[in-house]
């Protein structure tokens, strides 16, 4: 049999595709990322969507990239540069707002001119809040152990989890307990008294998956926003200097750098296999490469429906993955900006546009616009997240001129009625409405805007359904459970054949931890060999 | 029912608060093994909500109907025969009416029949179904020994503990690695998710999607909700086709019987005798005050009462931990079931029933559930506050299998209302019970038209009505919410859960308890297990 070409092809250069290469190709592995665009990054991707203006155009802002990855790669010396976003803006529709600030003084202040109650509680809050998540980050460092399996790796690694879970003690335990079963609602109710606190918060629990603030395991998200690290402290956001593409470019130049090669514009059409063993792809093109293993960032439908023929997996396996629910929740609006938008409620440039802004005024906003979605159509008031990067990084306009990430939710993937062809436009107006509720002349500093439909994200980024997370990231589709029960440790039933993306564990967001664990686990296979 | 009084005896071994069934399985386990027993009922009438009223001359109902049989252990353990209770079988079927020319949908205890029954919608769903009645069989085979038994303790100590656990482990990993991955996962899921996964015909997926949500604040996309239906099955409730019974005379002559039997071994039970404090010295209870000034002693202290009352209402919070009352106080019971009874001139006639009447559709339940959208849109306006424009019901007619209960060719029906919000944005249960009851009737005539016409009488009960008649705080039939969070070794609360409370001697034995409401009997019982359990270790002394 000839040699392969490669020890490792890698399918799509999204960020933690490119994690995966960058940790093979420093263990001394041949690696070749395949990418099927022209540029690197995936959903972590700048763009110059019109001359001079350039995009975060997907994913906007950062936090959860694990600190380990940029250490053992080096990232600052690749190019990586974080700048902190320090406040959330929420402002209201009767003209008031909702400041917090990286400052605990200062949000204190904020806080109590809606409850002095829960200005008191709220650091309380995020005391405990950040206990409980120092349980959870190590966990999504690891491979999860199955509880279903007998071997005793899992069940040692299970006790251990089962140990940790037990010093928590016991009122930590109950915290835990309660963020994996409740809503983000009842369980900031737990907490707070005011509605306004209460709406700003619960918005991080339904963030990419189709509930609402009011369903049943949102809590667990609301934790998720307090893992965030920079530099050592939690609860920080930051924008990558350059937009969430230079986070790609830095991983690609460490892949790079340890010796991996990068190709562009080169779709894969399909996954080889011989005698039911990943040997290499094919591309587009017709071109074939052949490696020992290959590792696939793409989501799980399209790894195994798309790249595979239909026989090349058993029926119960096919059948659980149809079971795997992507259903796309949120879409995108990119505006480019004659000048800084001005709140009715605080106008100004001030320090408060910096950070991020979000319109989630009520709990009762964000659960009718989730009605909306359950019965399929976009939000007439859609939940806006936003950040306008140029404030803090000129570089990515013309001078005076500023760019403007909207992420929309809900915008469902299967409209009720027409399709999101027909309805693209209907959908940014409707976000540039709502806006326009706060930012009375918002349409008056429009340059140009870029609408992003749950099937835009489809096609252009390969996200299957327009789920920004590979994969919904509710509790049947997380830790042991992501995908599959039984194929969450990044191999698949497919020998040689791996998962790196979003779609295993610990899933979506720009993390690169599943890249990470991804490699680790292709180097131990490799070395059991 | 007449109280046998004791006064002037003030000192038991255990006394007991409320006089619903399971305060008295507790009573009648804890006097058969030899103790002095008390127990206290607020009310005239014994049976809390499990009794048999007659509102209407000749017309009787079950204030809450439920159709499980008491486990049979309790069953033959209380010789509840010998104290007059007779069970009537109902057949298991479950019928949905289609209403607007739609078809209706009759599922039975017969998996053969419930299959032919199913393929006139499609074929697919009734070749699953038998497999789908399989899966939660077998779930529930390895989870119904969890039913009879404390839960483990929350936050395991010591080598006890860990063996427990090990022990509960090791059962539940005898399922075989598919179906273990199937039980860690279906109680996650929706309604709508999971039963999505087996069946195409919606108004399938809706019947059993309205069962199980019976008594809850849960619409079916709501994630999670598939443990209500594993639960159900597991329990035997609503959702599951399957045999049924009801007690003759009404739920009235169940408790009667409990009462009985707990008297036959000699427990007090006292009507009309409010317990007002739960009396705490040194973190132990001592006793109980009763309205009226009254002081009894006891040993142990049972409150079949739900958690909220329990805590917040009968013990003076300086015995208590503010963190656990604010707990307490978060135990999510909101209540969102209304009740109609209505005393029928005839027979309803349905429709979309062919045939000779009474149809044996109507001996069993009659549920108004058509489709997964309708119960979520229903429950979307309850979760804002407002009653559902369009509940769905569940509907039955007990005196088509027992005739005692109403006069000649007259018939009872019973109507179970979701959703009907305790807690209402605006206005006031004064003001919405009977528009409730008119839009139910509404409904009910479009499926059986003229069924207004033929209605002699009618009582609501809106959730107001249960937490004022039963003692049901916020209305909620359950004692609390069965979701995820509050179950098992969470239920009430962990640091309550497994019957013990914060307070030594004190224990709750409702349904606010492992394993939860309906009619079940196991909280009762599993709590006199407990104290038994404790009274032999001696930690009483």
């Amino acid at each position: 049999m000839p040699l392969p070409d490669y020890d490792a092809i890698i399918i799509g250069g999204g960020h933690n595709g490119l994690v995966t290469a960058a940790y093979l190709a420093k263990a001394g592995k041949r690696v070749v990322v395949l990418e099927r665009r022209y540029c690197l990054g995936g959903s972590a991707v700048t763009e110059e969507i019109f001359p001079g203006f350039r995009f975060s155009v997907c994913s906007y802002v950062v936090s959860l990239l694990q600190p380990e990855i940029i250490q053992e790669l080096d990232l600052a010396r690749h190019g990586l540069e974080i700048l902190p976003l320090d406040c959330s803006f929420n402002p209201l529709p009767d003209g008031d707002y909702l400041m917090r600030w990286s400052d605990p003084d200062q949000t204190r202040r904020e806080i109590s001119r809606h409850s002095a109650a829960d200005a008191e509680a709220y650091e309380e809050f995020g005391r405990t809040m950040t206990f409980m998540a120092r349980f959870v980050k190590p966990i999504l460092s690891t491979e999860p152990p199955d509880p279903t399996s007998l071997r005793p790796s899992h069940l040692l690694s299970l006790l251990g989890l089962g140990r940790r879970f037990r010093d928590l003690g016991e009122e930590f335990q109950f915290q835990q307990a309660k963020l994996m079963t409740m809503s983000a609602v009842d369980f900031l109710d737990q907490w707070f008294e005011s509605d306004v606190l209460k709406a700003a918060l619960s918005a991080s629990g339904i963030i990419g998956s189709f509930l609402g603030v009011r369903s049943p395991g949102t809590a667990y998200i609301l934790l998720h926003h307090y893992m965030g690290e920079i530099d050592g402290s939690f609860r920080s956001w930051g924008l990558a200097r350059g937009g969430n593409g230079a986070i790609s470019e830095s991983i690609a130049a460490a892949a790079r750098e340890h010796g991996a090669e990068i190709r562009k514009e080169s779709p894969v059409a399909r996954i080889d296999l011989r005698k039911g063993r990943a040997i290499g792809v094919t591309l587009e093109s017709g071109e074939k490469l052949r490696a020992r293993v290959v590792a696939s960032g793409v989501d799980p439908r399209r790894t195994f429906l798309k790249m595979l023929d239909p026989g090349d997996l058993d029926q119960e396996f096919r059948e659980r993955l149809s079971r795997y629910k992507f259903r796309g929740s949120s879409g995108k609006v990119n505006l480019a900006l004659d000048g800084v938008p001005q709140f009715t409620c605080l106008p100004g440039s001030g320090p408060h546009l910096r950070g991020s802004i979000a319109i989630s005024p009520s709990v009762e906003y964000m659960e009718r616009a989730y009605e909306d979605a359950k019965y399929g159509s976009f939000s007439r008031r859609p939940y806006l997240d936003m950040v306008i990067p140029t404030l803090t990084d000129p570089t990515l306009a013309p001078p005076g001129k500023h760019v403007m990430s909207i992420f929309v939710q809900y915008a469902p993937y299967h409209l009720r009625n027409g399709n999101w062809d027909d309805r693209k436009e209907e959908f940014g107006d409707n976000v540039i409405d709502t806006l326009a509720e706060y930012v009375p002349d918002i349409r008056k500093i429009i340059l140009h805007r870029q609408i992003l439909t749950p099937l835009d994200l489809e096609r252009e980024f390969g996200l299957t359904e327009g789920n920004i997370f590979h994969g919904e990231l509710s509790r049947e589709q997380l830790f042991f459970q992501r995908p599959l029960s039984g194929s969450a440790r990044y191999r698949t039933p497919i020998r040689n054949l791996y998962l790196c993306g979003s779609g295993a564990h610990p899933g979506g967001g720009v993390m690169g931890a599943p890249g990470r664990l991804a490699a680790r686990r292709i180097l131990r296979d490799g070395n059991g060999k | 029912m007449g109280a046998t009084e004791k006064r002037g005896t003030s000192r038991f071994d255990a006394i007991i608060v409320g006089a619903g069934h399971n305060g008295l399985i507790a009573a009648a386990y804890l006097a058969r093994a030899g103790k002095r027993v008390v127990v206290l009922e607020r009310d005239r009438e014994i049976g809390g909500s499990t009794r048999t009223e007659e509102p209407f001359p000749g017309y009787r109902f079950s204030s809450c109907p439920s159709l499980s049989p008491l486990p049979p252990r309790i069953h033959n353990d209380l010789d509840l025969e010998r104290h007059g209770l007779e069970l009537l079988a109902l057949p298991g079927t479950v019928w949905t009416p289609g209403g607007n020319g739609h078809r209706s949908l009759l599922l039975s205890e017969s998996a053969a029949q419930s299959k032919e029954e199913i393929s006139r919608f499609s074929a697919a769903d009734s070749e699953r179904y038998g497999e789908f009645l399989d899966l939660l069989k077998r779930l529930c085979r390895s989870l119904a020994p969890q039913l009879d038994n404390p839960p483990p303790p929350f936050s395991p100590h010591g080598i006890r503990d860990g063996l427990e656990l090990l022990r509960l482990g090791g059962r539940i990993r005898r399922l075989g690695r598919k179906d273990l991955s199937e039980l860690l996962r279906i109680p996650l899921l929706s309604l709508a998710d999971f039963l999505s996964e087996w069946f195409e015909t919606d108004l399938l997926r809706a019947q059993f999607a309205a069962g199980a949500l019976i008594g809850s604040l849960a619409g079916p996309v709501s994630p999670g909700t598939a443990s209500l239906l594993l639960y159900d099955f597991l329990t035997g409730g609503n959702a599951k086709p399957g045999p049924r019974v009801i007690p003759r005379g009404g739920m009235g002559n169940l408790v009667r019987a409990l009462a009985a039997a707990a008297e036959g071994h000699g427990a007090v039970i006292r009507t009309g005798a409010a317990v007002e404090r739960i009396q705490v010295s040194g973190e132990t209870a001592r006793g109980v005050a009763l309205r009226g000034g009254e002081e009894i002693l006891g040993q142990v202290v049972l409150s079949s009462a739900d958690p909220k009352r329990t805590f917040l209402r009968l013990i003076d919070p300086i015995h208590l931990d503010p963190e656990f009352l604010r707990r307490v106080d978060h135990f999510q019971m909101k209540g969102a079931m209304a009740v109609v009874h209505l005393a029928l001139d005839r027979l309803p006639e349905f429709s979309s029933l062919s045939g000779q009447p009474p149809s044996p559709a109507l001996r069993g339940r009659v549920r108004i559930s058509p489709d997964l959208e309708y119960l979520e849109r229903a429950f979307d306006e309850a979760k804002h506050g407002c009653r559902s424009a369009f509940p769905f019901l569940e509907c039955l007619i007990p005196s088509l299998t027992d005739p005692t209960l109403a006069p000649e060719g007259h018939h009872v029906m019973s109507i179970l209302v979701q959703f009907a919000p305790y807690h209402l944005q605006a206005g006031s249960w004064e003001e919405e019970r009977e528009p409730l009851a008119d839009s139910v009737i509404e409904l009910l005539d479009r499926y059986a038209p003229g069924l207004s016409g033929t209605i002699r009488y009618r009582s609501v009960l809106a959730p107001s009505d249960l937490e004022q008649r039963y003692g049901l705080t916020e209305g909620h039939i359950y004692h609390g919410e069965h979701s995820l969070d509050q179950l098992y070794l969470l239920r009430p609360l962990p640091d309550c859960a497994g019957y013990r409370t914060p307070i030594r001697n004190l224990y709750l034995c409702g349904a606010g308890t492992h394993p939860g409401g309906g009619v079940t009997g196991r909280c009762g019982f599993n709590a006199a297990a407990r104290v038994l359990r404790d009274w032999q270790s001696a930690k009483f002394r």
